[in-house]
């Protein structure tokens, strides 16, 4: 299994490699020109032509990118444009608030959308499963921005008990990971009910009962291990995009995150931080996948096979 | 009657499964009796009812749609028909255990095999979780499998072997009915005639009652000591083997008869049972078989046959035979 992991972060290099290039290309083919978003409108082109000599944007793309890899193994993303301080320093100082909202949503997500999803499954066609396949299609369907402004006006400006936004204090948590959540929880807890609609019907589960086990410990037990892979999958998904930063809710809520700053910084042309912040997400991805792969495997023992 | 020690009795078992586009009549006024140690084989085509009457001893049924609508299970005098889910918990895997057709798709897949055999006597009997897996060792033991391979998972057993594994599952905690539901339909000619032979050994090692429950006559012969025909949920014909197999009566077994190769007459070709079997959710009100039957009279299309005997246990259900003359048989005479 160790070398199962050794193997894909040795693969991890090439896709840095390749989303890094890709990113440089884009951000070259942009319109705007960031030495004249420093300098301003007002500026001469001496002095914009000046600046780009500073700054090195005179040079070859290719070389440009060959040097800032080479800056990038020796752990220096360069320095942002418009900051004035390394890129790495910036994201580090925003990428714990990120992470902290991603684990609060991700908790509720799961602690919601797994009882949601198995009641469902096992209650099929009552009250119940119908109650919570309209709540889930709205939580699917809603804009996560507009159901991030309802709450805003209902819980922060009618009833006062949440701040309208940024990152102080457990209450300031409360409103951007609900409205993360909610949607989350809503993919989570449909694709947990039909993987379970799915193996409740399976022969073992019918060994099982056969056997004198309880149902409740069927379920549990028996059905829900063998309804967890499809479960793992769309949670890992998500969980990869919280850690990316929610761009919507960080910016809806004033939450001082690495997507905003990314947000920001593709707007104003920010190349360095822009790439800093397209690495972070490219190995919060592959991370995340390779523990979504081990995760299957201890889900099941059939991939962990494959795995060593 | 009387004299019959029996271990499970069933009578007038219906059951249905409701769905919104009808309702299907799996079993009617099912009967079935299973003596004390014999081996009672439940013959009869695909949708015929078997693994229905094999689940409903179980309660087993998956409801919603099944329905038990009435009639009585009773093993060993208990009626199982109004027992509480909690006390069929107790029964299941203890008294009455059932081997599935399927290997395949009958093992857990994430659990170790020891494990699954282990989870039946741990919920059984009072032991350690150690206790129990040693028991489950011995139970792959008994079944022919090194205990060593207990600690592996389903998918690194061949089919021959899963299908041993599920008869050391439904064996663990020595129950005294076994339901074996087409124990060897999945698997290879070969397996079948080993798998077979292990479980006539372990019926006797265990003394279990065993309903074989199957569609293969050349395994009835091989196992059963009695003989029941199952035609549209119903039981048509029932008897010792030899009764059944030297002297059948209804049409509908002389025709699975038929059906089967004649080893001394090779070049013979077969003679299948014309047509289908009748839509279970639109049964003919007469007898089941009269639209397939070639000795179909007017009246076999509006009643129902009663019961008629050969002898004290062989009896048949058909209109052929109410005039007393089940003994001489009529079958192939008209």
């Amino acid at each position: 299994m160790l070398k199962y992991v050794i193997k894909r972060i040795i693969a991890l290099i090439p896709v840095i490699l390749g989303v890094t290039l890709v990113v440089f290309l884009i951000m070259q083919l942009a319109p705007g020109d960031p030495a004249r978003m420093i300098l301003g409108e007002m500026a001469t082109p001496e002095e914009v032509a000046q600046l780009r000599t500073e700054m090195g944007l005179d040079q070859p793309v290719l070389v440009r990118y060959i040097n800032y890899m080479l800056d990038f193994c020796r752990g220096d993303l360069g320095d942002s444009y418009f900051k004035h301080r390394p890129v790495l320093d910036e994201i580090l100082d925003r990428f714990p608030y990120t992470v902290r909202l991603a684990a609060v949503a991700a908790v509720l997500t799961v602690v919601m959308s797994i009882p949601i999803g198995i009641l469902a499954a096992v209650k099929q066609n009552t009250i119940f499963d119908n109650a919570s396949l309209v709540v889930t299609l709205f939580g699917i369907s809603m804009p996560v921005f507009w159901l991030g402004l309802l709450l805003i006006i209902l819980f922060s400006l009618k009833l006062g008990w949440f701040p309208t936004g940024g990152a102080e204090g457990w209450r300031s948590y409360v409103l951007p990971a609900f409205c993360l959540a909610f949607s989350n929880m809503s993919t989570v807890a449909r694709t947990t009910r039909s993987s379970m609609l799915e193996t409740i019907r399976q022969d073992y589960v019918r060994t099982a009962a056969a056997k004198g086990v309880p149902h409740r410990t069927v379920i549990a037990r028996h059905a829900f291990r063998n309804a967890l892979i499809p479960t793992i999958t769309v949670i890992g998904i998500q969980m990869s995009q919280l850690l990316g930063g929610s761009v919507v809710v960080e910016t809806v809520f004033a939450w001082p995150g690495v997507g905003r700053l990314m947000i920001d910084s593709i707007n104003s042309r920010d190349t360095p931080m822009v790439l800093g912040c397209i690495i972070l997400l490219t190995i919060v991805f592959s991370v995340l996948n390779l523990i979504i792969d081990l995760c299957y495997g201890f889900v099941d023992p059939r991939i962990k096979a494959s795995q060593s | 009657m009387s004299e019959k020690n029996l271990a499970v009795e069933i009578k007038d078992l219906v059951v249905e499964y409701r769905t919104d586009t009808g309702v299907v009549q799996a079993l009617n006024h099912f009967e079935l009796e299973l003596e004390k140690g014999k081996t009672l084989g439940l013959v009869g085509e695909t949708g015929a009812g078997k693994t229905t009457a094999g689940l409903s001893m179980l309660r087993l049924i998956p409801d919603p749609p099944g329905v038990i609508v009435g009639g009585s299970i009773k093993v060993d005098g208990e009626e199982y028909l109004t027992k509480t889910e909690k006390e069929m918990e107790h029964i299941r895997g203890k008294k009455v255990s059932m081997i599935f057709q399927d290997p395949m798709t009958a093992l857990n897949p994430v659990f170790t095999v020891e494990d699954q055999i282990a989870e039946s006597i741990a919920l059984h009997e009072k032991v350690s979780k150690k206790e129990a897996i040693a028991k489950a060792g011995d139970m792959l033991e008994a079944v022919g499998i090194p205990r060593a391979r207990g600690k592996e998972y389903p998918h690194q057993f061949s089919g021959g072997m899963k299908q041993r594994v599920v008869i050391a599952i439904a064996l663990a905690c020595s129950p005294s009915i076994l339901i074996a539901d087409e124990p060897t339909t999945a698997l290879d000619v070969t397996i079948q005639a080993q798998v077979l032979e292990m479980m006539k050994d372990l019926k006797k090692k265990y003394e279990t009652s065993l309903l074989l429950i199957t569609h293969d006559l050349g395994v009835v012969a091989e196992i059963c000591d009695d003989v029941s025909v199952i035609y549209a949920g119903t039981v048509i014909e029932h008897g010792s083997l030899e009764d059944v197999f030297n002297h059948p009566r209804h049409p509908y077994t002389e025709g699975l008869f038929n059906s089967l190769p004649d080893l001394d007459n090779p070049t013979a070709k077969l003679k299948p049972i014309k047509g289908l079997m009748p839509d279970p959710s639109n049964l003919p009100k007469g007898c089941a078989f009269c639209p397939r039957c070639e000795y179909a009279m007017p009246i076999c299309e509006t009643e129902k046959p009663g019961k008629s005997f050969r002898n004290e246990e062989h009896y048949v259900r058909c209109h052929l035979y109410e005039n007393g003359d089940a003994k001489e048989g009529r079958i192939g005479k008209i």
